[in-house]
């Protein structure tokens, strides 16, 4: 039997791939569009007799993310499996399958005035796919990023077996926490089938405060406001040219979140304003291409409790496979970095930035992200040259190591990925190898996506 | 009678030279004093117990070991309750109780550097002058020590609103169980090391010094210690708060038993004649809890309360929670001896199933205290009985053993905090397929393929991990000139 | 010891952090919890060894850990039985027995620590001398001679003071031994500020030793006698109520119905006087006497026996706060061990040091005019510890700073040396 035979004959819906289902640049031989963790399963021990190299994918929008794999043989197009499982308001609580994209999840617990606390940077997002990128907007201060709201994961590995953590309780440590180690794995540890998550209620009305300054002298005052009582959901900044003027917002939610958003105001100063809907650029990555339309932009963030807004617009699901993986790539190709560094460093991670441009011959960044938990993404352009982008994330790595800063390269042009170290050192390198060899020895899930250059001094 | 020590006479004389006498304890009789944790159900007689005050000490100790093949568990204050510290007969006993050194407080950055020995109270105590806490609080955070609460991955009667310890550590440096330092650090990219390796009870290393986040205290603290006929009418009440849309910092109820043994105990002095008492503490910015606080009056009372107490300045709201705190260890005025459970089920069931435990209490005749974490279902039911009644014992197993049983049917968890330990492993099987385990268990044999930290917890049965077939295809370049590590 | 008093330990740990010996060792066998573990392996057959004896002796017998203990485990109890037992089974080194003669033979005798006084008062510029020469032949002795407080005049108090204004009550006053020839200047105040407060103070001559040394270094034998003499006196005296202002004794006489337990009709005279705490009982009895202002900051250091054995913490608080402009500071971690506790500075020197070293650290941070404290002994160790720290400490009696209040001096006549 052929591979492309062994996959018929799991029964699962396959297809041969084409052009548009390339991942990051690679090519697939076949999709496979499994509905259920048992299809799942299927799939994947016909691809372990057959030595397939596996690379699933939720809703394409971060597919880019990471090194391109060194081999796909089958994308595992997980769009199907889009059912809500289980939801018992009563419990605040939500068992999803992996391909429920983010807004028809918040669509669904909308209606019961709930929400899973996270701000999805893209429509088409699936829960799985969020999942595997650790990927998390403005509300990560006071609700963290996903490991932090996941309680239960089913995952199947590479050899086909089946397996689950956690529960569908909120307080739980029987046994390791698989949903944690698949984390950020970038589909390298098995494919995330099923996710359970803690909810919250939507908040009775939110407020924001916008404040425009020149130059980083405003963070002084972000730092006060985040070690303030007034307890913002949300700080953000956004700087879109690379010394130029910088905004900063702030998110209050709750019945008095407009009086409290006065009182930031004024710790914010002058020129700052309070509106009950978002700045645009909001939850959003920086280097995106525009939305379509401003309108849907605001209805997909969830927004006011449903007693007294109405429940949210129900989103229409787009159906797979309309357009090609690399139309859903909201960047566009271009570079996409995330610097963190602790919190108190943000002025200096700014200026560190600006400097690491200049070293590279000023192309343009655009910064965007949480002021106060200090993880900022940064858009560099399609066409920076690949010199002068090895230069900037070199020059930029180096000036933040010293206040313990990371720089990850998510996405960046074929030409200059190839020479970049998009992780940097990680100091756990050596037991994420090891993890990985236990999960996948024959290293076939999406092989080469992760990696990390060894802490020094750690012969590997 | 527990197991007689082995003879580890040569790793202890290693011991000797790497910490000095002052570090090793090999008489017989001081050893026995490190027999069992806060669960003293389960004993065992450590070889030799080590007492290091750096993480060099653990590592060479821990090299040591690994390279004699010698078991080795660590052990913070020793108030575990599922036996999680339980020692080896055959292996080595790390203690951290001095290394409890708080190295920083970053108030800039909100966060501390402590050594594992500090205690969880210790920390709070250090950030408060700064107006900072640590969120996470076990019952027990005046004693238990902050590697213990790595290990155990501690929840606390707040971890409603703020989560647990695994939400709020940033980094951790430990000791693999091979002897070599690593730092897990959250700002990493790659497996979420860090969250895997909280909670995991000690088998995947020693954790030498924790990086936490520091909470802002919140503006206002209102704590109201409701009175009802009866639990079921105090699980309405818990229902329609959550149902309204708030999330208090905790919401905790005791039974009538629980209630009568902390009044012996700390004198309380809870409302007379109440079946069950509530309480709901809510924090954050005044006016929120203003608001939340009229609303959660008004549902109790609605709900039956027939006395509410309000305290808003910590004399009184330390009033309220000393029952509250002292109700696990207070059970002992009234029992000569008791089990803990540590189930969890989802909210909505707990009506169910604290009338399950109620027929499973008359049906055995032995009585159970219920104290528990109603905002998120962990129940901490207490099965009392006399270990002088011949049999009683082993009824009291039962007991315990159903009510977890009865969690399970739930849709629930074995244990909410108290961790898995010794003495729970055995009902892992009812909660997790062979598969389940087995893929949990990889995660050990990248950690520790010889299975020698903290051996024989968690899982039923260990998973032998042989060797990683070396098959890897295609090289990234970077991994040929050995600049990066790829999976 | 008594093995259903052991089972009530259920072995949360809550007494560790309480515990100065775990704090400064940070081991298991030097914890309450273990201490008690120990004490279960001896009544279920294991000897007792000299390992275990050391860390019964380690223990300062504070009770903290019975304020902190949630189960209600009587560890005062517990440790009583077991330093008995220690001293009836185990043999101690000869100049370990030659020292506790020499400490037992001299402290509960007013008489003989008279006789001292002669001697102290001419070498007391010698010492600092000759320290490092005690150091190295014994530090033990040497913690002796450093604690050695300076010699006072004598003050007699006459045997009745009578009361000022209306008469309130008529009370006894147990003068102590270390407190009456070291410390006379706190029983006149304490007979002071009882008179003030309308109280007849009778004051028996002769009083000897209360019996607290031996209680709570095994010798009950020995306490027992001290007891039926103390409360002799005091039935001859005619008082019901008998006020204490040392915290040791105060905890002592308090439980002279246990320590005379075997003696029913003992027992029964025992329970028939009422002995109480200075603070408690000016608490109890209310405010008449007018205070006036005493413009200072003080720290209040609770003493291990008012505090833990006698649960008094709040009225020597209240009484301090009754007195305008006066501020009371608190201690950090306050309720932990000063390191005096009684005689163990003399047997224990290494230990007592380092945890008069901590707590001289924490008073000192507290930044108070005046160190006040309801027992001679913390004072003596927290002064010295500051001392070493080349800190001088004002020291005072709760009833010195009352006495100060009531008869209008000046916040500098408190604690000159």
């Amino acid at each position: 039997m052929t591979p492309g035979e062994a996959l018929a004959a799991t029964g699962v819906d396959a297809r041969a791939a084409g052009p548009g289902d390339a991942v990051a640049g690679v090519t697939p031989r076949w999709v496979a569009l499994p509905e259920s963790t048992g299809e799942v399963a299927l799939v994947m021990r016909a691809a372990a007799e057959h030595g397939l190299a596996v690379v699933p994918a939720g809703g394409g929008t971060k597919l880019s993310w990471g090194y391109a794999p060194t081999r796909c043989d089958l994308l595992l197009d997980t769009r199907r499996m889009n059912r809500v499982l289980e939801h018992e308001a009563g419990d605040l609580v939500v068992r999803v399958q992996a391909g429920v994209t983010a807004a028809a999840l918040a669509s669904a617990l909308g209606e019961a005035g709930q929400q899973l606390a996270l701000d999805v940077m893209a429509e088409e997002a699936t829960v799985g796919g969020v999942l595997a990128t650790a990927a998390a907007g403005p509300r990560r201060l006071r609700h963290g990023t996903p490991r932090d709201l996941l309680i239960g994961i089913t995952v199947v590995l590479a050899d086909g077996t089946i397996a689950r953590s956690g529960g569908k309780v909120v307080k739980n440590v029987a046994g390791y926490d698989l949903g944690k180690l698949f984390t950020g794995s970038l589909g390298t540890l098995g494919v995330i089938t099923e996710a359970t998550f803690r909810l919250h209620p939507l908040p009775a009305s939110r407020a924001w405060v916008t404040a425009t300054s020149p130059d980083p002298r405003v963070l002084t005052a972000v730092a006060t406001l985040a070690g303030s009582q007034l307890e913002p959901s949300a700080l953000e900044l956004d700087r879109p040219g690379t010394h130029g003027p910088l905004t900063v917002a702030a998110l209050f939610e709750g019945v008095a979140a407009a009086e409290r958003a006065k009182a930031a105001a004024e710790l914010l100063g002058d020129g700052s304003a309070i509106s009950s809907g978002p700045p645009a650029w909001w939850a959003r990555l920086p280097g995106e291409r525009p939305a379509p339309d401003p309108a849907e932009l605001l209805q997909e963030t969830p927004g006011g409790h449903p007693t007294e807004d109405g429940p949210g617009p129900r989103l229409t699901e787009s159906s797979p496979g309309d357009r090609s993986l690399e139309e859903r790539v909201p960047q566009g190709g271009g570079f996409l970095l995330e610097l963190r560094v602790p919190p108190a460093f943000a002025g200096r991670a700014l200026a560190a930035v600006a400097w690491a441009s200049d070293d590279a011959g000023g192309p343009p960044v655009h910064v965007r992200g949480s002021a106060a938990s200090c993880v900022l993404h940064l858009a560099v352009p399609v066409d920076t040259p690949p010199g002068a982008a090895e230069i900037f994330v070199t020059s930029l790595r180096s000036e933040v190591a010293g206040d313990g800063g990371r720089l990850v390269v998510w996405t960046a042009p074929p030409e200059a990925a190839a020479r970049l170290d998009r992780f940097g050192p990680v100091g756990a390198a050596t037991l994420m190898r090891r993890v990985k060899e236990r999960f996948d020895p024959e290293g076939r899930m999406s092989p080469g996506r992760l990696a990390g250059a060894p802490p020094a001094g750690s012969g590997t | 009678m527990t197991p007689a020590p082995a003879d580890l006479s040569g790793l202890s004389g290693r011991f000797l030279a790497m910490l000095g006498p002052h570090g090793v304890i090999t008489d017989p009789v001081r050893l026995r004093t490190y027999e069992c944790d806060g669960l003293t159900y389960h004993r065992a007689t450590p070889a030799v117990v080590v007492l290091p005050e750096t993480a060099e000490q653990v590592a060479a100790v821990v090299r040591a070991c690994h390279e004699t093949g010698t078991p080795f568990v660590a052990r913070g204050s020793g108030t575990g309750l599922s036996g999680g510290a339980l020692p080896r007969s055959d292996g080595v006993l790390i203690v951290t109780s001095r290394m409890r050194r708080i190295l920083e407080i970053d108030v800039e950055n909100r966060r501390a550097v402590v050594e594992p020995g500090v205690t969880n109270l210790a920390i709070t105590e250090a950030a408060r002058p700064y107006g900072y806490y640590y969120a996470p609080d076990p019952s027990s955070q005046q004693i238990c020590s902050i590697g213990g609460n790595v290990a155990e991955n501690s929840g606390g009667a707040h971890c409603l609103k703020y989560g647990f310890t695994v939400n709020h550590v940033l980094a951790v440096e430990l000791v693999t169980p091979e002897g070599e330092i690593v730092l897990l650090d959250a700002m990493d990219p790659g497996y979420d090391l860090l969250g895997a390796f909280i909670g995991s009870e000690g088998t995947l290393g020693i954790a030498t010094k924790i990086t936490v986040r520091l909470s802002r205290e919140p503006e206002t603290v209102t704590t109201l210690l409701a009175a009802f006929p009866d639990v079921e009418t105090g699980g309405v009440a818990v229902s329609a708060i959550i149902g309204a849309g708030i999330v208090p910092a905790a919401i905790e109820m005791m039974d009538a038993l629980a209630i009568e043994a902390a009044e012996a105990a700390v004198r309380c002095d809870y409302p007379p004649g109440a079946g069950a008492v509530l309480i709901v503490e809510l924090d954050g910015p005044h006016a929120e809890v203003a608001h939340e606080f009229a609303r959660v009056d008004a549902i109790c009372r609605e709900s039956g309360a027939f006395a509410v107490r309000v305290a808003d300045d910590p004399a009184r709201r330390a009033a309220i929670w000393k029952g509250r705190r002292s109700a696990f260890a207070a059970v002992g005025r009234i029992s000569p001896a008791y089990l803990v459970q540590d189930g969890v089920v989802p909210r909505t069931a707990l009506p169910a199933v604290l009338a399950g435990i109620e027929r499973l209490s008359a049906r055995y005749g032995i009585r159970v205290a219920n104290v528990f974490h109603a905002g998120d279902g962990n129940l901490h039911p207490l099965v009392l009985f006399d270990d002088a009644e011949e049999g009683a014992g082993e009824r009291a197993e039962l007991v315990s053993g159903e009510i977890l049983d009865l969690c399970l049917e739930h849709g629930g968890s074995i244990t909410g905090e108290h961790g898995v330990g010794v003495d729970k492993s055995r009902y892992m099987p009812k909660m997790f397929t062979a598969e389940d385990l087995d893929t949990m268990q990889l995660v050990r044999c990248a950690f520790d393929p010889r299975n020698l930290s903290n051996p024989g917890k968690i899982f039923p049965t260990p998973r032998l991990c042989g060797e990683v077939p070396g098959v890897r295809k295609g090289v990234h370049p970077l991994v040929a000139s050995g600049e990066a590590d790829l999976f | 010891m008594d093995p259903e008093l052991i089972k009530d330990c259920v072995h949360c740990g809550f007494c560790l952090p309480t515990c100065p010996t775990y704090a400064l060792w940070g081991e298991e066998m030097d914890s309450p919890r273990g201490r008690i573990h120990l004490m279960k392996q001896h009544v279920e057959g294991t000897p007792l060894t000299p390992e275990m004896a050391g860390h019964f002796d380690a223990c300062l017998g504070c009770m903290a850990c019975v304020t902190a203990c949630p189960s209600g485990v009587r560890y005062d109890t517990l440790i009583e039985q077991t330093r008995a037992e220690v001293e009836r089974t185990h043999r101690r080194g000869w100049d370990e027995r030659a020292f506790r003669a020499l400490v037992f033979g001299l402290f509960p005798h007013p008489r003989r620590l008279r006789a001292l006084r002669l001697p102290l008062k001419l070498t007391e510029r010698l010492r600092p001398r000759l320290a490092p020469l005690l150091e190295r032949l014994d530090p033990r002795l040497a913690a002796m001679a450093a604690l050695a407080p300076p010699v006072p005049r004598r003050t007699l108090i006459p045997p009745l003071v009578a009361a000022r204004g209306e008469r309130r009550a008529v009370v006894g006053m147990l003068t102590g031994c270390v407190q009456a020839e070291f410390f006379p200047r706190v029983n006149a105040a304490t007979a002071r500020v009882l008179a003030l407060e309308g109280c007849d103070v009778v004051v028996p001559p002769r009083q000897g030793c209360c019996g607290a040394l031996s209680v709570h270094s095994g010798r009950p034998e020995e306490a027992a006698r001290f007891a039926r003499r103390t409360i002799a006196t005091f039935e001859r005296a005619g008082v019901e109520t008998v006020i204490v202002n040392a915290a040791g004794c105060g905890s002592s006489t308090k439980e002279y119905a246990d320590l005379l337990a075997g003696d029913p009709a003992w027992a029964e005279r025992a329970r028939a006087l009422r002995f109480v705490d200075l603070a408690e009982f000016l608490a109890e009895l209310g405010p008449a006497a007018e205070r006036h202002p005493l413009p200072m900051t003080v720290a209040y250091h609770d003493a291990c026996h008012l505090a833990h054995a006698q649960g008094v913490r709040a009225q020597p608080r209240a009484l301090l706060a009754g007195v305008p402009e006066l501020r009371v500071r608190e201690i950090p971690d306050a309720a932990m061990c000063c390191g005096s506790a009684g005689t163990y500075n003399l047997f224990q020197p290494e230990a007592a040091r380092e945890l008069g070293d901590r707590k001289a650290e924490q008073v000192l941070g507290v930044g108070a005019d005046l160190l006040v404290s309801a027992n001679p002994g913390c004072t003596m160790q927290i002064a010295s510890a500051a001392r070493r720290r080349g800190e001088e400490l004002r020291v005072a009696h709760t009833a010195e700073v009352l006495d100060a209040s009531l008869r209008g001096l000046s916040p500098a006549a408190l604690g000159a040396p």
